[in-house]
C-alpha cells in the first residue's frame, strides 16, 4: 500500500490552499499540498481587477473603514454571509494586503498630486494627498461605497500567487503537481486525508494527515460558458459531496459576471468599468444608468449582468453570428491608461478577438464566473460535520459571499481565509486528541474502493461517452440554471441532470491507459460534476424566491421570511440521483446590520419576523452616545474573540494614526 | 537548500562560501579580447587596403609599423612583437570562446537541430559565429605564424608575391570572411550583451544596430576582396621573376623621381 | 470574421508516452476543418474529443494568462491557447517544448524545472525581518518602482524563453531568461535584502548569466513581450563588475 504521511494535507495549490499550508508550517506542522497543476497555474492567476482591503489610501477611499466594508460586503451577499465572518474578513483583509506587501506584492501605488480619472463617463481631475504617497492605491469595483480594490496593475492575482507560491518555496513546503484527490478516507465523523492519483503515472496513493483542507477553487465548468478555467470543474465540492457527510453550502448561488468576452467566455475585468468603461447597446446607448440610477455601470454584478440580460432580451443586443452580446466600451480611457493598466485586457482583445481596445468596443456578455456555494464550514474553516475536514477559497463555504460576492472580495478571502483557518489548523493539530492513531484498514478500504472504481471503468464495457455527457450537463446548466431561473426550467433541469447522472454510471472508454490518460480523467470527473451540478439545479429549483444571483421569474421578491436560511446539500447514498437538502437558518436577532435593501437592484422584498426588532434594537444602540465605532461595533456584534490572536487588532489607516505614530510625526 | 524560518528574514545568505569571480573575469576577458580584436581587425584591413591608393603608400604603412619614422630606421622585430601581443589575445579569446562550444556530439547535434527548427536570426548568426570561430583557429595562426616569423616580408612586392606566386590567396579569401562575418556578429552581440547603444527602445534599437552591423561588414568584404585582389594583381604580375624586395623610385634614384607630397622631407635614405 | 469556405487543417502532433513500454516517438497527423477565430487550444480539443482520445497537452485558463499550453508551433515556443489557425499555414506541426521533462505527447513537465529553478535561485524576497507588523501602514514604494517591479513579475514560468535558448539546449543546466529575469525582479525590490554578492552566489557562473551566449530568442519569443534584452544585460554587468571587487 502506498501512503504519504503528513499533517496537514492541502488539497489545492491556489492562494487558499498556498496561504493555508504556510500557515499551517509556520505553526510547526508538515504541510504538503497537492494540486492539478503547478501551483503558479492555478485559477487565482486569472485574477485581474484586485483585492479589497480598507485602507483607504486614496482620496476616493478617504473615510472607508471596516464598518464600511463590512456594510458593503453583507449587502452584497443580500444578507445571506454570515456576518460573523464578514466581521473576521473585513479585519483582516488590510493585514493580509500588508502582509503580501511585505512578502514582494508589487502592489501599485498612490502617487501624490492630481491625476485624471474616468468617472461615471465624465472625465475628474482628483488630488492624492501627500502623506498618501507610496502607499498602497486602491481602485473602483462594483457595489463598494469607497475605492477599496487594491491591485497590481491588472495582474493582481497573477502577482499575488507568484509571491505566495515563492514564499511557500521559501518555507519548503512540498506541493506534489499533478495530482489529483479522487475521495476523502473518513470514517463518518472524522477525516484522515485522500486517496490521491498521480496524473502522470497514474498511481494511486494514500495521503493521511491529521487534517485535510480543501481549496480547489469553483466550479465553472459546469457551464457552458465561464471565465473559469478548465481545471475549476468543482472537483473539490464532489469529494467533499461525496463523503455523505460534510455538506455544501449554498450551491444555488452562482455569479455570472458582466463583461465576459464574447463567445469565448474569457474575462476582461470589472476594473473596466471602475475606471470608468461604459456598456452600450445595439445603438451605442449606455443603457445602465437606465436601470440604475444610482451605481449604474458599477452596481454589483449579479444586477449588472441581469440587466444586460434583459436589455437583451429587449430586443437591444447586438446581433452576431454566435448570438447576441453588449458592447464594453472603454475607449474613452485613452491608449495610455488601457495600455498601463489594462494591459491584460489589451492582450485578451488583441489575441482572442483581434481588436485594439484603445479603438474598438468589446463584445461582451455575461458568463459564469464565480461559485459562491462550497463545502461548509463553521468560522474556524473546519466542516461542523466532519471532523479534521477543512476548507477554504472560492471551494468553501464560510460564508462572507452569502448569494453574490463583491468583486475584489474573492481574492481577499483566498488569502484572509488562508491566514486564518491556517492559524485555526496549527490549534487543531495541537490539540493531542486529534493525533490518534489513524486506522489504517479504513485507508485500505478507501485505497481499494477507489482502484476498484477505476477499473471498472477502464476494463468495462461501458457504452457512454464522457465528453458527450459532459456537455449535455454544460447545456442544461447554461439554458436552465443560468442567470434566470424558473420552475419549469429547473425542473427539467433537475430531471435532465440526474438521467445523466445515471448514464454517467455506465461510461466507456476509447483509450484504456492507466496512466496519464486524459479520457479516464474525463470519465470520473463527470461523474463527479454532475452530482455537483444536480446539487446546484435542486437548490435553485427548491429555493422559491431571488436573493442575490439567485434570480427566479418565478419568485422575483426577495423572501427573508421563509428563506432567510443556507442550503445544505448532502449525498447520503452512492445510488442518489439527488442530493439531500436541508437548511440552516440565519439569525437576524445576532446581525449587526438586519436585512434591508441593498442600496440597489430590486427594493421589493418580504421582511423575516425578527427584524423589525432587531432593526429598532441596533438603531437603539446606535444612538447611544459616547460610543466610537469600535465599542460601538463591539455592542451590536462582537466578534473579536473569534479570530485567532495574531489576527486581532485594528488597523492603522492614515486618518486613524496609532497614538504612536501621530506623537513621533508631531515631535519631528 | 535552506528552509523555513532561516530564510525568512533573509540570514544564512551571510555565512555561504564564497563563490569564484573567474567566471566574471572570463566573461569580461572573452568580450574584451574580442573587441580588441575586432577593433585590431578593422584597423589591420585599413593598413593592408593602403595597396589600393598606391604601392608607395602601403610600403610607408609597413615602415611605420617597422619604426622607421620614429627610429629613422625599420625595425621589422616591432611587428614581431605587435603580432605576438595580437597572438596572445587571440589565444586567450580562443581559449575563452572554447568554453561556449558545443561539448559533446550531443550537445552539437542540439544546436543543429534546435537552430534549423526555430529559424532564429540572432540564433544563425551565433553558429556562423561558432563555425567561423573554429575555421579561424587555423586560418589565423597560420598567418600569425607566418607574420611573427618573417615580419620584415611585408611590402607591397614582398605580400603580393606570397599571396599569388606562395598561393596565400585562398586562405586569406577563406580567412577574410570569416573574420568579418565573425567580427562583425561579435561587435553586434558585444552591444546586445553588455546593453550597449540600447536607448529608450531596446528592440528598436536592436534592429538599427543589426542593420549597421550588415553594412560594416558589407563595407570590409568589399574593401577587403577588392584588396585582396589588388595583391593578386601585382603578385601574378610579377609571376615570372617572384621576389625581392620593393622599394620607392625616388629612393632609389634620387632626385629624379620626387616624393610623394605626403613624403617627410627630412627621410631621404632607404631605411634599413 | 469570414464565412464559408474553411480550410482543411493538417496538424502533425508529436506522439510519445515514455509511460508505454516499447513506445517509440512518432508524427501523427490529424485533419480537421477550421472555423472562425479557431485557436490551438479549440482545434486540440476537437481532436481530442472527436479523434483521439488518447493524445496529451496542457491547458489551463485559456487566456494565456497561465502559461501552461506552451509548445513548439511550428518549430517555434509559444502559447498554444491564444495562437490562432488563421496565423498558421494549412498543414502545420506540434511539438512538446525541449528541455523540459516530456510527460507525453504536447505534456511537459514546466512545474518542476520552475520550481528547481525557485529554490536554486532562491527566488523569493529576503525580508529584512522575520515578523511586520501587520497592524502598521505598510512602507512606501515609489509607484514608478512598484510599477517597474511587476514589468519583470509578469513572467508566466511558461518555459518559451527556455525552449528558445540555444545555450538552454546544449547545457541544461543553464537557468536560462526566466531566472535571470527573477533575479533582475528580486534586485529591484528594495524589500529584497540581498546585495549584488548574494546574487552572485546563485546566478555567478557559466550556468547562471555568463552561460548566456545572447541569442536573444528569448526576448523574441517571450509571450509576455518581457524586456529580457535588457534585464539580461543588466544583470550580466552587475555580476561581471563583481569580478573585480
Ligand atoms: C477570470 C477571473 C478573474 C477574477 N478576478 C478576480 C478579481 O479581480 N478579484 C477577486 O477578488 N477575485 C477574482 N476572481 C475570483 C478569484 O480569482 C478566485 O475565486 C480565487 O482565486 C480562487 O482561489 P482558490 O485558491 O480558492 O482556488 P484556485 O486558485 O482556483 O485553486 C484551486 C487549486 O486546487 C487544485 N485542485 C482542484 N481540484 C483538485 C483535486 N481534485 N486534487 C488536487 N488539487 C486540486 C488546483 O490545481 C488549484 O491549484 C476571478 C476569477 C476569474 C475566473
Ligand atoms: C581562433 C579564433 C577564434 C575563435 C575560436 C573565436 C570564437 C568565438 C566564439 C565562439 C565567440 C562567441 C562567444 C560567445 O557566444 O559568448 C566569439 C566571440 C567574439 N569573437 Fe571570436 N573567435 C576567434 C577569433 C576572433 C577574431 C580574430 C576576432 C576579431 C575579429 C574575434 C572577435 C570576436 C568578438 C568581437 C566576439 C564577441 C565577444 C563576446 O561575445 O564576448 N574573434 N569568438
Amino acid at each position: 500500500m502506498n501512503v504519504v504521511y503528513t499533517d496537514v494535507l492541502v488539497i489545492g495549490g491556489g492562494l487558499a490552499g498556498l496561504r493555508m499550508a504556510i500557515g499551517a508550517k509556520r505553526r510547526g506542522h508538515a504541510a504538503i499540498i497537492l494540486s492539478l497543476v503547478p501551483a503558479k497555474r492555478s485559477h487565482s492567476k486569472a485574477a485581474q481587477g484586485g483585492m479589497q482591503a480598507s485602507l483607504g489610501n486614496v482620496i476616493k477611499g478617504q473615510g472607508d473603514n471596516e464598518d464600511v466594508h463590512f456594510e458593503d460586503t453583507v449587502r452584497g451577499s443580500d444578507w445571506g454571509a454570515d456576518q460573523d465572518v464578514v466581521r473576521m474578513f473585513v479585519n483582516t483583509a488590510p493585514k493580509a494586503v500588508r502582509e503580501l506587501a511585505a512578502w514582494g506584492v508589487p502592489w501599485s501605488r498612490v502617487r501624490r498630486g492630481d491625476r485624471d480619472v474616468i468617472i461615471n463617463g465624465q472625465k475628474v481631475t482628483i488630488t492624492e494627498r501627500d502623506e498618501a504617497h507610496g502607499t498602497v492605491a486602491q481602485r473602483d469595483f462594483g457595489g463598494t461605497k469607497k475605492w477599496r480594490t487594491c491591485y497590481v496593475s491588472d495582474g493582481t492575482g497573477h502577482a499575488m500567487i507568484n509571491t505566495v507560491a515563492d514564499r511557500a518555496i521559501a518555507e519548503a513546503i512540498p506541493v506534489h503537481e499533478r495530482t489529483e484527490a479522487l475521495a476523502l478516507i473518513h470514517d463518518g465523523g472524522r477525516c484522515y486525508g485522500a486517496i490521491v492519483r498521480d496524473l502522470v503515472t497514474g498511481a494511486l496513493v494514500a495521503y493521511v494527515a491529521k487534517a485535510t483542507a480543501i481549496a480547489t477553487g469553483g466550479a465553472g465548468r459546469l457551464y457552458r460558458v465561464t471565465t473559469n478555467a478548465v481545471i475549476c470543474e468543482g472537483m473539490g465540492h464532489a469529494i467533499a459531496l461525496e463523503t455523505g457527510v460534510a455538506a455544501l453550502g449554498n450551491m444555488e448561488a452562482v455569479q455570472f459576471h458582466p463583461t465576459g468576452i464574447f463567445p469565448a467566455g474569457i474575462l476582461v475585468t470589472e476594473g473596466c468599468r471602475g475606471d470608468g468603461g461604459l456598456l452600450k447597446d445595439v445603438d451605442g446607448h449606455r443603457f445602465m444608468p437606465d436601470y440604475e440610477p444610482e451605481k449604474k455601470e458599477l452596481a454589483s454584478r449579479d444586477v449588472v449582468s441581469r440587466r444586460m440580460e434583459e436589455h437583451i432580451h429587449k430586443g437591444k443586443g447586438v446581433k452576431s453570428r454566435f448570438g447576441e452580446h453588449i458592447w464594453l466600451d472603454i475607449t474613452l480611457l485613452g491608449e495610455h491608461h488601457i495600455k498601463h493598466n489594462l494591459r491584460e485586457v489589451y492582450e485578451i482583445c488583441h489575441y482572442f478577438l483581434g481588436l485594439d481596445p484603445t479603438k474598438e468596443m468589446i463584445p461582451v456578455r455575461p458568463a459564469q464566473h464565480y461559485t459562491m456555494g462550497g463545502v461548509r464550514t463553521d468560522y474556524t474553516g473546519e466542516s461542523p460535520t466532519l471532523k479534521g475536514l477543512f476548507a477554504a477559497g472560492e471551494a468553501a463555504c464560510w460564508d462572507m459571499h452569502g448569494f453574490n460576492r463583491l468583486g475584489g472580495n474573492s481574492v481577499a478571502e483566498t488569502v484572509v481565509a488562508g491566514m486564518i483557518v491556517g492559524e485555526f489548523i496549527g490549534d487543531f493539530c495541537d490539540r493531542p486528541e486529534n493525533a490518534a492513531a489513524v486506522p489504517m484498514g479504513l485507508v485500505r478500504e478507501f485505497l481499494d474502493r477507489e482502484r476498484a472504481k477505476l477499473d471498472a471503468m477502464l476494463s468495462g464495457k461501458g457504452a457512454e461517452d464522457a465528453t458527450a455527457l459532459r456537455v449535455a450537463m454544460q447545456e442544461i446548466m447554461t439554458a436552465q440554471v443560468g442567470i434566470f431561473r424558473i420552475g419549469g426550467d429547473l425542473e427539467r433541469a433537475v430531471d435532465s441532470l440526474q438521467k445523466l447522472l445515471v448514464r454517467s454510471r455506465n461510461i466507456g472508454l476509447r483509450y484504456r491507459a492507466r496512466g496519464a490518460n486524459p479520457e479516464l480523467v474525463a470519465g470520473y470527473r463527470v461523474q463527479k460534476m454532475l452530482k455537483v451540478a444536480v446539487a446546484i439545479a435542486y437548490g435553485a429549483l427548491t429555493r422559491t424566491e431571488s436573493r442575490g444571483a439567485h434570480s427566479r421569474q418565478d419568485f422575483p421578491r426577495r423572501n427573508d421570511a421563509e428563506w432567510l436560511r443556507r442550503t445544505l446539500a448532502t449525498w447520503k447514498s452512492e445510488n442518489d440521483t439527488l442530493p439531500t437538502l436541508a437548511y440552516e437558518p440565519l439569525d437576524v436577532r445576532k446581525m449587526e446590520l438586519p436585512p434591508g435593501w441593498r442600496g440597489y437592484g430590486s427594493k421589493d422584498y418580504v421582511d423575516h419576523p425578527d427584524t423589525p426588532g432587531r432593526v429598532a434594537e441596533v438603531d437603539a444602540i446606535r444612538k447611544q452616545a459616547g460610543l466610537d465605532r469600535f465599542a460601538l461595533q463591539a455592542k451590536l456584534m462582537p466578534y473579536e474573540h473569534l479570530l485567532p490572536a495574531r489576527f486581532r487588532g485594528q488597523n492603522e489607516r492614515i486618518d486613524e494614526r496609532f497614538p504612536q505614530a501621530v506623537a513621533k510625526r508631531a515631535a519631528s | 537548500m535552506q528552509t523555513g524560518a532561516e530564510v525568512i528574514a533573509g540570514v544564512g545568505l551571510a555565512d555561504r562560501p564564497r563563490k569564484s569571480r573567474w567566471p566574471a573575469r572570463m566573461d569580461l576577458t572573452q568580450s574584451l579580447s574580442g573587441l580588441v580584436l575586432a577593433l585590431f581587425m578593422w584597423g589591420h584591413m585599413f593598413f593592408v587596403s593602403s595597396i589600393l591608393v598606391s604601392k608607395d603608400f602601403m610600403w610607408a604603412i609597413t615602415k611605420m609599423f617597422e619604426g622607421y619614422f620614429f627610429f629613422g630606421r625599420a625595425f621589422p622585430g616591432i611587428v614581431s612583437m605587435v603580432v605576438f601581443g595580437v597572438l596572445v589575445i587571440f589565444v586567450l579569446h580562443a581559449f575563452l570562446a572554447m568554453r561556449k562550444f558545443p561539448a559533446n556530439y550531443r550537445q552539437y547535434r542540439m544546436f543543429i537541430g534546435h537552430k534549423n527548427l526555430l529559424k532564429h536570426g540572432d540564433t544563425t548568426l551565433w553558429w556562423v559565429q561558432f563555425v567561423t570561430g573554429f575555421a579561424l583557429f587555423f586560418l589565423a595562426t597560420v598567418h600569425l605564424y607566418q607574420m611573427l616569423m618573417h615580419p620584415g616580408d611585408i611590402g607591397p612586392f614582398e605580400s603580393a608575391d606570397r599571396v599569388w606566386t606562395g598561393r596565400w590567396w585562398p586562405l586569406y579569401l577563406v580567412a577574410l570572411f570569416c573574420v568579418e562575418l565573425h567580427g562583425g556578429i561579435g561587435l553586434y552581440r558585444l552591444a546586445v550583451k553588455w546593453g550597449w547603444l540600447e536607448g529608450k527602445d531596446a528592440d528598436a534599437s536592436r534592429k538599427r544596430l543589426k542593420a549597421a552591423k550588415w553594412v560594416v561588414t558589407a563595407f570590409f568584404l568589399v574593401l577587403g576582396v577588392t584588396t585582396l585582389a589588388a595583391y593578386m594583381k601585382i603578385g601574378y604580375d610579377r609571376r615570372d621573376d617572384p621576389g625581392g624586395r620593393y622599394t620607392p623610385a625616388w629612393l632609389v634614384n634620387p632626385p629624379q623621381a620626387p616624393p610623394p607630397w605626403w613624403w617627410p622631407s627630412w627621410m631621404r635614405e632607404t631605411p634599413k | 470574421m469570414t464565412n464559408g469556405e474553411h480550410r482543411k487543417l493538417k496538424i502533425s502532433c508529436l506522439r510519445y508516452n515514455p509511460q508505454e513500454p516499447g513506445a517509440a516517438p512518432r508524427m501523427q497527423t490529424y485533419e480537421l476543418e477550421e472555423a472562425d477565430g479557431m485557436t490551438l487550444f479549440i482545434a486540440l480539443n476537437e481532436i481530442r474529443e472527436k479523434q483521439d482520445a488518447s493524445l496529451q497537452f496542457d491547458f489551463v485558463c485559456r487566456a494565456g494568462i497561465c502559461g501552461s499550453c506552451a509548445m513548439m508551433i511550428n518549430g517555434r515556443p509559444g502559447l498554444a491557447c491564444r495562437t490562432q489557425t488563421k496565423d498558421l499555414p494549412a498543414s502545420f506541426t506540434l511539438a512538446p517544448l525541449p528541455v523540459f521533462e516530456l510527460i507525453a505527447d504536447l505534456s511537459v513537465n514546466t512545474g518542476k524545472w520552475m520550481r528547481a529553478m525557485s529554490e536554486r535561485l532562491q527566488t523569493w524576497v529576503h525580508m529584512k525581518s522575520a515578523e511586520v507588523d501587520l497592524k502598521r501602514i505598510e512602507e512606501r514604494m515609489e509607484p514608478e518602482l512598484a510599477e517597474e517591479i511587476y514589468l519583470l513579475d509578469r513572467c508566466i514560468e511558461c518555459g518559451c524563453c527556455v525552449a528558445g535558448c540555444g545555450s538552454a539546449r546544449m547545457r541544461e543546466d543553464f537557468i536560462g531568461a526566466v531566472g535571470i529575469n527573477k533575479i533582475a525582479r528580486f534586485r529591484l525590490d528594495p524589500r529584497d535584502a540581498r546585495t549584488d554578492g548574494d546574487y552572485y552566489e546563485v546566478i555567478g557562473d557559466d550556468s547562471g548569466v555568463f552561460g548566456c551566449m545572447s541569442l536573444l530568442a528569448c526576448h523574441d519569443v517571450c509571450p509576455k513581450d518581457l524586456p529580457l534584452q535588457t534585464q539580461l544585460a543588466f544583470i550580466r554587468r552587475k555580476m561581471a563588475a563583481l569580478g573585480w571587487k
